[in-house]
């Protein structure tokens, strides 16, 4: 916070149009300096520093340890909103305590962060900062375009080490494979440093054309690229509706509800096609329907083949094309007939399926946290259910988190483990535990014997309380 | 008489003449050693989704003059030929008699008409008390003829039902002698030159932290696989727990049900879990804490196989009989079968798997592995599937899928569905066979024809 100046200067900078890189082409081939010094100096200033506090779990008591940590981040608004890659935020990582430092050097400026709910569907994060009412903010706009061809050179902008006292760099690299599905992407051609992976990514036409990233999402059959650990072009259009609609503060909230049919499915092969004896333009095999689902109160079976779904053609033939499917009911409205289209047997059938809202799944779920045994417990939720392949009848709540040195930790309990009773009350409910949990204090029993299910088994942990 | 016991000491600072301790360790050795055996079992996997077959290096002792020997399932087991190398340096091979994966303990025999080799005296472990000095006899990392020494650490330590390798029935001595890969099977022993204990384990990432099976558990293991080739076992499908692991109150006897097997007796008979078993036949048992379980458990083992056994039960305040007719217990890994033509191995179901997977019952196979390059491997199916059925056929166990597989094969059939279980989802796995793919036989000629005339082994018919 050492002054306000600058932010006046770059509203001044042509900003209200955005940093839109300066309006210089550069013939394909190595980057002049003059074209990376113009480039520099219309993006840099969008990008910030983030340091923030994660709290990552432990495997063993699933307790959280903080660091500190940070990460680059981009403007994206004038109003503030900063983009960042998505390892920000994960199942096993939580941001907190958020300072964005907008600026460099000695005219930098700090200000507070709130992590926005982190998109399900592209690997990245939305922080927003809390700067004073109506300040605007030096922020970058992106080519509504990309189509980068192979070998295609790139450059980056990013941050370097603290050492370096955060100074802006620049790198070029080039376009190293161009994949059209399941949808484009744009591979990298080398490694790129940990202050530039979220860095903007600008071609020799001088388009802000994305983003650097790593790995997609499953919900865009990211499973692919799990493990590749390429860096990737997350091109513009991927995010551009999250800065359009910018997701909301609060991580339990949806800004829209996503659908679910409850099945799992499989692409028509065309030699599975032909042992069913069925046409080869592909489709949806469904191989399991979830107990509860709306495809099963839609008598959707096992083994049906989907051939069109709410109007569109159902053609996968290979595991990459089964996301279309997927994507599409995500994004179908909840609580509309949808008509569906099937094979059974190799006979058409017409069928019509509303669709509900996803179940809560077990990182949304409902948490509580005891501290007289040092349990935090969750609602068992559906996608926790069929993870485990827990029996159909199994209610309880699923632990979270052990306190180190806990009355639960010295009982031998894990993050994973499923109470079913609690001393002699049965256990259903995140409710129920709590009643339990009270009736156990109010009691100061000597002991409490938890009957638990780990894994394929069930047994029983022993509680040894002192109460004094 | 002075010079004497001058003359005593003086021996006793003699390297050559040795200590008493010493006198004790060389005449245990002397005594026991003639009977070690180094055994070199040549082992089969299906890991791979086909038969390999590879050496291993492990211990054992003779236990009668016309040739029996013990060693460790771990060592003998699942092989093709096994090996022997007797202390004299003779190699003669030997059969499998029978092997107890539970106790984890194989029986051999010699190959041989000789009826007069050197057997090892087995002591009683149940005389043992920790401190007492031990030798541990066998070939570790191959190396034939080693003895090494410590003492007894613990008499009774429990290594329970978990992990791979269950051990439900019996605890373990532990002992700081160095135990190394290669002294499996071999004979750990007292002072008298008696073997107490089966040289088994280690804990690997410590140091001196070994496992012998105690020779009075080996006694009846070896006794029932010489009779019966295995060792039969009843078994009712409930998991124990110690008492302890409800509660320390020491009055509170019996031993607490934790989990029930739902396809197993004592599902059908009416126990659920947290009851407390106080007697089996109206003979008292408890368990207070865990290295009380195998007795217990052993107890319920012995019953006898298919007859009505009654169980003393509480719930709660109330104290009721439950009548249960025991099973026979089934071995805890189902034999392996190589299905070359489709490209992979499988096993039969058992209850740990039928549990585990959460199956409406014991019909189907597992897959055991899977070959790379195969119709299996070029399929989504992966080790550790359930196979329901084929070409909707449910399967009953491996020989209904063993018959099977060949009518297919005659058949020539080029597509096979399989419905598998991978978790809580089914999935349907196609298998695009190839007939001739998997022709060893052929030549380079005769591809190289082919080739010439067209005949592309991919093309469609």
């Amino acid at each position: 916070m050492r002054t306000n100046s600058l932010a006046a200067v770059w509203l001044l900078g042509g900003l209200l149009t955005g940093v839109a890189a300066a309006p210089v082409a550069e013939e394909a081939g190595a980057f002049s300096p003059a074209f990376i010094a113009s480039q520099q100096k219309a993006v840099a200033p969008a990008i910030c520093l983030l340091n923030f506090t994660a709290e990552v779990e432990s495997q063993r008591t699933g307790e959280t340890q903080k660091r500190s940590t940070r990460a680059l981040g981009l403007i994206v608004s004038p109003d503030g909103l900063v983009m960042t890659h998505g390892h920000m935020q994960s199942d096993k990582s939580t941001p907190s305590h958020i300072r964005v430092i907008v600026g460099e050097g000695d005219e930098d400026k700090e200000y507070d962060g709130v992590i926005l709910k982190k998109p399900d569907d592209i690997n990245v994060c939305f922080v927003r900062i809390q700067g004073e009412a109506g300040e605007r903010f030096p922020f970058v706009t992106f080519a509504s375009e990309e189509n980068l061809v192979l070998g295609e050179r790139i450059l980056l902008f990013g941050i370097m080490g603290e050492t370096l006292d955060f100074a802006r760099g620049a790198l070029t690299r080039g376009i190293s494979a161009v994949i059209e599905k399941p949808r484009m992407t744009y591979c990298i051609d080398d490694a790129i440093p940990f202050g530039y992976v979220g860095a903007p990514v600008i071609d020799a036409r001088s388009r802000i054309v994305g983003v650097v990233g790593y790995d997609l999402t499953p919900a865009e059959g990211g499973e692919l690229y799990v493990r590749s650990g390429h860096p990737l072009v997350y091109q513009a259009p991927l995010f551009a509706k999250y800065i359009q609609n910018p997701p909301t503060a609060d991580a339990l909230e949806t800004d829209h509800p996503i659908a679910w049919i409850g099945v799992f499915s499989q692409p028509l092969t065309d030699d599975l096609a032909e042992y069913w004896g069925l046409p080869k333009n592909g489709g949806v095999v469904i191989s399991t329907v979830v107990e509860g689902s709306p495809a099963e109160a839609a008598g959707i079976q096992r083994g049906d083949v989907i051939t069109s779904f709410d109007g569109t053609p159902m053609r996968a033939k290979k595991n990459s094309e089964i996301v279309g499917f997927t994507k599409l009911v995500r994004e179908t409205g909840v609580g509309r007939e949808i008509p569906v289209k099937l094979l059974r047997q190799g006979q058409p059938l017409d069928l019509s399926i509303v669709l509900t809202e996803r179940p809560v799944s077990a990182k949304d779920a409902e948490e509580f946290v005891e501290d007289t045994f040092g349990l935090t417990v969750r609602a068992l939720t559906t996608d926790v259910r069929i993870l485990l392949n827990l029996p159909d009848d199994t209610e309880g709540v699923i632990v979270r988190r052990v306190k180190s040195g806990s009355w639960a930790h010295l009982a031998g309990m894990r993050p994973g483990v499923i109470i079913l009773r609690f001393g002699e009350y049965p256990v259903t409910t995140i409710a129920e535990f709590e009643d339990a949990v009270n009736k156990a204090r109010e009691a100061r029993p000597a002991e409490v014997p938890v009957f638990c299910r780990a894994g394929a088994r069930t047994g029983f942990f022993r509680l040894q309380p002192r109460w004094d | 008489m002075k010079w004497l016991s001058l003359l005593a000491l003086a021996a006793a600072g003699c390297a050559t003449m040795g200590s008493p301790g010493e006198h004790a360790v060389i005449r245990a050795k002397n005594k026991v050693i003639p009977s070690l055996v180094h055994i070199r079992p040549v082992k089969e996997t299906f890991a791979s989704g086909q038969k390999q077959e590879y050496v291993v290096e492990g211990s054992g002792f003779i236990i009668s003059p016309d040739g029996y020997v013990v060693t460790n399932e771990h060592v003998a087991g699942d092989s093709s030929l096994v090996r022997c190398v007797l202390y004299n340096k003779d190699e003669i091979d030997a059969e499998v008699v029978g092997t107890d994966r539970y106790t984890d303990i194989a029986v051999l025999k010699l190959k041989s008409s000789e009826t007069n080799l050197p057997a090892a005296e087995l002591g009683n472990s149940a005389h043992i008390e920790p401190g007492q000095t031990v030798l541990a006899l066998g070939s570790p990392h191959g190396l034939s003829r080693s003895i090494s020494k410590g003492i007894v650490s613990v008499t009774d330590r429990y290594l329970g039902e978990e992990g791979p390798r269950p051990a439900p029935y019996n605890t373990w001595i532990q002992t700081d002698a160095a135990i190394n890969p290669g002294n499996s099977g071999g004979p750990l022993v007292n002072l008298k030159g008696e073997v107490i204990g089966i040289n088994t384990r280690k804990l690997s990432g410590a140091d001196n932290v070994g496992f012998a099976i105690p020779v009075n558990t080996a006694r009846e293991v070896i006794e029932a696989i010489i009779d019966h080739g295995y060792v039969p076992r009843s078994w009712i499908g409930i998991r124990l727990q110690e008492m302890t692991s409800k509660t320390d109150d020491p009055t509170q006897r019996g031993v607490v049900v934790a989990d029930i097997d739902p396809l197993g007796p004592a599902a059908a008979a009416g126990f659920v879990p947290g009851d407390v078993i106080t007697a089996v036949n109206n003979v008292p048992i408890h368990a207070r804490f865990e290295e009380d379980l195998p007795p217990v458990l052993k107890r319920i083992a012995d019953l006898p196989i298919g007859t009505p056994a009654s169980f003393s039960v509480r719930r709660g305040e109330e104290t009721q009989a439950i009548t249960v007719v025991t099973m026979e217990e089934s071995d805890y890994k189902g034999n392996e079968v190589e299905f070359s033509e489709w490209g992979f191995a499988a096993a039969g179901l058992t209850p740990a798997i039928v549990q585990a997977a959460r199956l409406p019952s014991s019909q189907g196979i597992v897959i055991a592995g899977i070959e790379v390059g195969t119709a299996a491997a070029e399929s989504g199916l992966r080790q550790g599937d359930i196979v329901l059925s084929v070409d909707g056929k449910e399967i009953a166990g491996l020989t209904e899928f063993q018959a099977l597989y060949d009518e297919i094969n005659a058949a020539a059939k080029r597509l096979v569905l399989l419905d598998v279980k991978r978790g809580a989802l089914t999935r349907f796995e196609l298998l695009k066979l190839e007939p001739g793919a998997d022709n060893d036989d052929a030549t380079p000629e005769e591809l190289i024809t082919n080739e010439e005339n067209g005949e592309h082994p991919d093309e469609d018919e």
